[in-house]
């Protein structure tokens, strides 16, 4: 009985190893590979990287494709889906660089991702660009062959801080709260001497569970300590249920400022007009000042995206769309598909796009200042870029009854 | 003062829209002895539902209530009779192990058929509440929690008062003892684990209007039952809806006074404390 | 067994060592994942299988062992096998204090009461901070696959040996009357306590060093991919799948589930969740013994047997 057992897990083992072998990509092809989250819990963001990296792939290739040296060459999006998992996703780049033999990596969504799949890039030496994670950590291992098209989680909440001071009222009393992972506590971190700095007095300072779908006694807490801003780092779900039960409780700060969800069409539908005068922040806005090579410009490349897949883009969208768009240039640059030379192109590029200058720090992570948004009557608006006001913010918000 | 007395307002709330979420999974197991992994994705379901009836045919999600927990009853008999009575006398394993796979099934056709965008049922008075003075107590939750007694009382007058009531009661000591009654088992198993599924469904309702739905939100739900129906006990309705006020009066507490990190840690200290000392539950007969 | 059966089982594991010098990176990738995945399936076995308490605990000892090694290396610079020795102690130490009360309780009670422990436990090192608190720890990154292959294989190999130990000793007798009949047991002169305990510990000491191997070959871990309960269902599920409570069952079984969903994730990548389902679906109404039963009677009864299997366990 035990022979017959063996036997079969010894088939079983070597029929997956058949079965893993796949057959390449055509060889005059420029193949990137991605592995994102289209399933699973974290699927709601992580398909905009699959529209993006999708839509910009196709934009390149009806433009001719990319010139490498003297031949024009077609981009191929080789893509799998990580169901969420970090572990198959780690799983997949590997099959990705050494199975399926792609040229270029894109990333996946989010921090903890990006974290171990960048070991991958870096044990084969094949670069990747992401635009889905932002936790410092990610690029502090001095890697090689990973950038980063988001801004540093820790100053995520920075240009928001000086848009407090110039407030009046000016806000007084500040509650923070943070989800408790890996991204959200690093902007946590970040946001503490920023707040200092600024002489606000910080009344609650409080870690959540992530996923938490109950925020009624943080928002009873809140209410209590008369806080006038709230600052929260979280997950979309988290701040869906947190405005949904603030109006509930009539919990109304003077303002309060969401670091993801704001910018994102989904946010703005499932919350009806609830969504107003929810401030946050984005990198990305579609400015006709954003002149892009291959779009024209973001406010161009915005209404294509719309067009094609029903949904306004955010900035992951656009940061998914410039990973892309940075790949092809530094190829373009290095007049060649060798992987060390297009990772020295990246590391010095230095061009405008749809999502803004793209050029890398030392570390390889891009410095973008965050713009602060309000939703304003279902649309969202601009209010606060480097040092001034672009729009007129709705401020203090008002009791929920008074709306 | 005024904050401890708010959370406590907020703490039976909550508990009373746990306890309905709980008492579908409570019957099934107590009855049937199927731990019903997939418990939580028919509450998500249901929330779809809800949802659906709200968004394309303006039905308020609590005339939709009974509509959605019909429909769910529907789909938990047909399973029951079709699927899960197959397997009803294998080891206590395989009914976990087929909800599990029952829960990524549904998970997934979700998924396909709803996207993996994020819903809210979102009637005018769902954000509206009542002022007590100081304190504030939300419409809709105060809404769930009426339903929720309800529900309960109404399963638990079930229960004791008809003859399919008690020929179901019978079932969970002895199912010999069923037959007396003249009900054919494998119909009353199929109705019993319809009534589960159409509380998951009613349940689904009142979820979808106090917090948001995606496909995902199963699992953790089914957790969360998990531990109220250990608190409360399984062979009484009315003791599911202790378990659900004790442990959302916990968790509220617990944030308000340790932080909000320890909700789920303190509502497990419960749990292993309650296992420990009272295996059956708060209510359940002692052994 | 038969010295032919022990030669067919070390030629396939000389087989299987010999694997990372002709298969390809992806496959030994997935040989990894599933090697690992066999070992917390087969140390389950240990405590749900043979001793039939359904641990859902059992994540808690693999992030435990992840936590040691990270610890060791990152914090306190110390070798990777000083490392998996704390992960060991870590939870065996963790065995102890908790399996005392926690394995009085029995049947659903137990299985209850341990799934909130990866919950607490992944709170209470999020406040700790030689453990990085939620922001996880980073190690450094090691690129040798074949070496991980290899620590797997011989790990999953010990597990084994551990487990057909357990049918042949006392011990293993021991815990097998636990399952059948805890208080007869006791009445026929076992020590119920000690033997769960020490079967807990057991299972998590292996299981501690699954999560060691593993933290250092994903070089990242926080408290949430440390202590994640879904783990502890995927060993449930393998060990279930395959045959709980026989020697090579829950190795049959990880492999067996690893394949189909590795094949599906690369094949037909986004619905691959939902054929799993299905799979686990058919997989209890048709085999309700696991693959183990269907293997050893198939040849007995033929089509028959999936019928017969139907048969026996509706209503």
């Amino acid at each position: 009985m035990a022979c017959s057992i063996l036997r079969t897990s010894g088939a079983v083992f070597f029929a997956t190893a058949v079965t893993l072998f796949g057959a390449p990509a055509f060889a005059q092809d420029i193949v990137l590979g991605a592995s994102v989250q289209l399933t699973g819990p974290v699927a709601n963001t992580g398909r905009y990287y699959k529209d993006a990296y999708e839509f910009a792939v196709d934009k390149i290739n009806a433009a001719g494709g990319v010139k490498v040296g003297d031949t024009r060459r077609k981009l191929v999006l080789k893509l799998y889906d990580n169901q969420s998992d970090v572990n198959l996703s780690v799983r997949q780049y590997t099959q990705l660089v050494s199975q399926d033999k792609v040229n270029l990596l894109l990333g996946p969504f989010a921090s903890n991702f990006a974290l171990a799949d960048s070991a991958v890039s870096e044990k084969y030496q094949i670069p990747m660009v992401e635009g889905g994670g932002a936790s410092d950590q990610i690029f502090a291992r001095k890697f090689k062959y990973i950038f980063g098209t988001l801004a540093p989680a820790s100053d995520y909440f920075a240009s928001t801080i000086d848009m407090l001071k110039q407030l009046s009222p000016e806000p007084k009393t500040v509650a923070l709260l943070y989800a408790d992972d890996a991204f959200d506590v690093s902007v946590a971190k970040g946001t503490r001497p920023l707040l200092e700095k600024a002489g606000l007095k910080t009344v609650i300072d409080e870690r959540y569970t992530s996923n938490a779908s109950d925020f009624n006694s943080l928002l009873s807490q809140i209410k209590s300590a008369d806080a006038d801003a709230v600052l929260v780092a979280g997950h979309e779900t988290e701040i869906l249920n947190f405005v949904r039960q603030a109006k509930s409780l009539a919990v109304a700060p003077k303002m309060y400022s969401f670091t993801v969800g704001v910018p994102s069409a989904d946010f703005r539908k499932a919350l009806g007009k609830d969504a107003d005068y929810a401030f946050g922040m984005t990198a990305w806005l579609p400015s006709a000042s954003l002149k892009d090579r291959w779009f024209g410009d973001a406010v161009q490349f915005a209404t294509a995206y719309k067009a094609k897949y029903g949904y306004d883009p955010d900035y992951h969208a656009a940061s998914g769309a410039a990973d892309v768009e940075a790949l092809a240039q530094a190829m373009e640059n290095a007049g060649s598909v060798d992987p060390q030379k297009v990772r020295d192109a990246i590391a010095k590029l230095n061009f405008p796009s749809l999502y803004g200058t793209i050029a890398f720090t030392e570390d390889g992570q891009i410095n973008l200042a965050q713009t602060v948004i309000q939703v304003q009557a279902d649309k969202v608006v601009a209010i606060f870029g480097g040092k001034g006001f672009v729009e007129k913010p709705k401020y203090p918000m008002p009791a929920w009854n008074a709306r | 003062m005024d904050l401890l007395a708010q959370v406590l307002i907020n703490g039976v709330l909550l508990g009373g829209l746990y306890a309905v979420m709980a008492l579908g999974l409570a019957l099934v197991w107590g009855v049937l002895n199927i731990v019903n992994l997939a418990h939580g994705a028919f509450i998500m379901l249901g929330a779809y539902l809800a949802w659906h009836l709200y968004t394309y045919l303006g039905i308020d999600p609590f005339l939709g209530l009974p509509l959605t927990a019909i429909v769910m009853f529907c789909v938990g008999y047909m399973l029951q009779r079709g699927l899960l009575n197959l397997v009803v006398r294998a080891p206590m394993f395989n009914t976990l192990l087929i909800t599990f796979g029952l829960e990524v099934v549904l998970t997934y056709l979700a998924q396909l058929a709803f996207s993996a965008d994020f819903r809210t049922i979102n009637p005018p008075y769902a954000g509206n509440s009542i002022a007590l003075g100081p304190l504030v107590v939300p419409l809709a939750r105060l809404m769930a929690f009426g339903v929720a007694v309800v529900l309960t009382v109404g399963v638990w007058l079930f229960l004791l008062h008809t003859k399919l009531g008690r020929a179901i009661r019978a079932t969970a000591q002895n199912l010999v003892a069923a037959r007396l009654y003249g009900v054919e088992p494998r119909h009353l198993y199929a109705v019993t684990f319809g009534i589960g599924i159409g509380l998951a469904g009613a349940a689904g309702c009142l979820y979808g209007t106090v917090s948001q739905i995606n496909p995902y939100i199963g699992a953790t739900l089914t957790a969360k039952c998990f531990a109220i129906s250990i608190i409360g006990g399984l062979d009484n309705p009315l003791g599911v809806l202790v378990g659900g006020l004790v442990l959302g009066v916990i968790e509220s507490l617990t944030v308000l006074y340790i932080g909000a990190t320890f909700g789920d840690v303190a509502s497990f200290g419960v749990l292993v404390l309650v296992l420990i000392v009272r295996p059956s539950g708060l209510l359940g007969k002692t052994a | 067994m038969t010295a032919l059966r022990l030669g067919f089982v070390i030629v396939v594991a000389a087989v299987l060592a010999a694997l990372p010098l002709f298969g390809s990176d992806v496959i030994i990738q997935f040989g990894i994942n599933a090697l690992l995945l066999a070992v917390l399936a087969q140390s389950w076995n240990i405590i749900g299988g043979y001793t039939g308490y359904a641990s859902f605990g059992n994540s808690v000892f693999y992030g435990l062992g992840s936590y040691g090694v990270a610890i060791a290396m990152v914090q306190w610079n110390l070798p990777f096998a000083v490392g998996m020795i704390f992960g060991v102690a870590l939870a065996v130490v963790f065995a102890f204090l908790l399996g005392v009360p926690v394995l009085r309780l029995k049947g659903h009670y137990f299985a209850i009461a341990t799934l909130g422990l990866a919950q607490v436990m992944s709170a209470i090192v999020s406040n700790v901070s030689v453990a990085g608190q939620n922001i996880g720890l980073v190690l450094p990154p090691l690129n040798n696959d074949r070496l991980f292959y290899e620590l797997s294989l011989v790990l999953l190999i010990v597990a084994t040996l551990t487990v057909f130990w357990l049918t042949r000793s006392r011990f293993g007798f021991g815990l097998i009357a636990i399952r059948e009949n805890e208080e007869g047991a006791a009445v026929m002169g076992v020590n119920t306590t000690l033997y769960k305990v020490l079967a807990f510990a057991l299972s998590g000491a292996i299981t501690a060093l699954a999560g060691g191997i593993h933290a250092y070959w994903i070089t990242f871990l926080d408290p949430d991919s440390a202590f994640d309960i879904s783990l502890n269902v995927k060993m449930i599920i393998m060990a279930v799948f395959g045959g709980p409570g026989t020697v090579f069952g829950p190795v049959l079984g990880a492999f067996v589930l690893s394949a189909i969903s590795e094949i599906l994730s690369s094949k037909v990548t986004n619905v691959a969740g939902l054929f799993f389902g299905v799979v686990v679906v058919a997989a209890v109404v048709l085999m309700p013994r696991g693959v183990a039963d269907v293997v050893r009677q198939f040849r007995k009864s033929g089509w028959r047997y999936f019928a017969e299997n139907l048969k026996a366990h509706r209503i």
